[in-house]
């Protein structure tokens, strides 16, 4: 019985501190200090104490949250999800899908590791940073599967020259694209909280 | 009304008034902090949960309107008392005079209603 309340209260106080993880130490410490006389105060009141009556007195002190925010809001800290803080990871990002080859595969691999794009952001990057891999092979294909020695009379040789530029240019525009398109998204997030995924 | 905005407006009220009450509770004499909180709490809808006194009561010291003291208690170990200081019971005289100003005005719109 003991015991059980023991491990109430502990779980309680353990759940307090983590809370005020962000204040500085004296004053978490002075808050815990305080906290955990009033449970002993309170303890001490009651005649026969059963896990009930503990269990209402943790209630009446409150969510361990709640007297977080308050001692933040006291003591003029910040709350932890309020991060006004440059993206530098992003602006790397974008920065390397505008570099040739490395920087398109390096800028792939980053654009995951973001918290402020969504799914759909980070493939865009993906896909765009790694074009010139598929225009690459593209190109291989048309070339392999164009007028093998048949100098430029066939149709399908004037058809597949617009295919080879687009093949050939899209890698190049790609990446840049994808860029500027999350650098907007990027500017767009930025007075919003952070996402959770 | 809705439980929601009762809540905000409530929270609202209490937000600069509350921390007169506790030098008021601490007019008369120095209070250990459970006694403090309690009384509070026994006063309809000052308190919600009584743990956030505690950072008040943090405030307070800070801003040098009450001070701290150890007291031997009857039963356990030692207790922080707060009582106030003189800039404290300025404070709270101050608080005193706006406030009756205060409600006095807004109880005569509220049963008026405005008519002459």
């Amino acid at each position: 019985m003991t015991t059980e309340v023991d491990a109430l209260i502990a779980r309680y106080l353990q759940d307090l501190e983590s809370q005020l993880g962000d204040l500085p130490a004296n004053r978490r410490q002075e808050l815990l200090d305080e906290v955990h006389a009033h449970i002993a105060a309170a303890r001490a009141d009651l005649d026969l104490e059963t896990e009930a009556d503990v269990r209402t007195m943790l209630e009446r002190l409150g969510d361990p949250a709640d007297i977080a925010a308050e001692a933040r809001e006291r003591s003029g800290v910040q709350a932890r999800p309020a991060r006004p803080t440059t993206p530098w990871l992003e602006i790397a990002t974008v920065v390397l899908l505008v570099i040739p080859f490395l920087g398109w595969i390096l800028g792939a691999v980053l654009v995951w590791l973001s918290r402020l794009w969504t799914t759909r952001d980070k493939l865009i990057g993906t896909v765009a940073g790694l074009s010139w891999l598929l225009g690459g092979l593209g190109t291989v294909m048309v070339s392999a599967g164009g007028p093998v020695g048949q100098p430029g009379v066939d149709v399908g040789t004037t058809g597949s020259n617009p295919l080879e530029l687009i093949l050939v240019v899209a890698p190049l525009v790609l990446p840049v694209a994808a860029a500027i398109y999350l650098g907007l998204r990027l500017r767009r997030r930025a007075g919003a909280p952070a996402a959770t995924g | 009304m809705v439980p929601a905005k009762r809540e905000s407006l409530i929270t609202q009220m209490r937000r600069g008034t509350l921390e007169y009450c506790v030098l008021a509770l601490l007019r008369d004499q120095p209070r250990y902090g459970f006694d403090l909180v309690r009384s509070l709490s026994q006063a309809d809808g000052l308190v919600t949960s009584e743990g956030t006194i505690y950072p008040l009561l943090g405030r307070l010291r800070r801003d040098g309107l009450v001070t701290t003291t150890w007291h031997e208690s009857p039963s356990g170990p030692p207790r922080r008392y707060y009582q106030l200081t003189a800039e404290g019971r300025r404070a709270l005289a101050l608080f005193s005079t706006e406030w009756d100003r205060f409600t006095d005005a807004v109880d005569r719109l509220l049963q008026q209603g405005g008519s002459p």
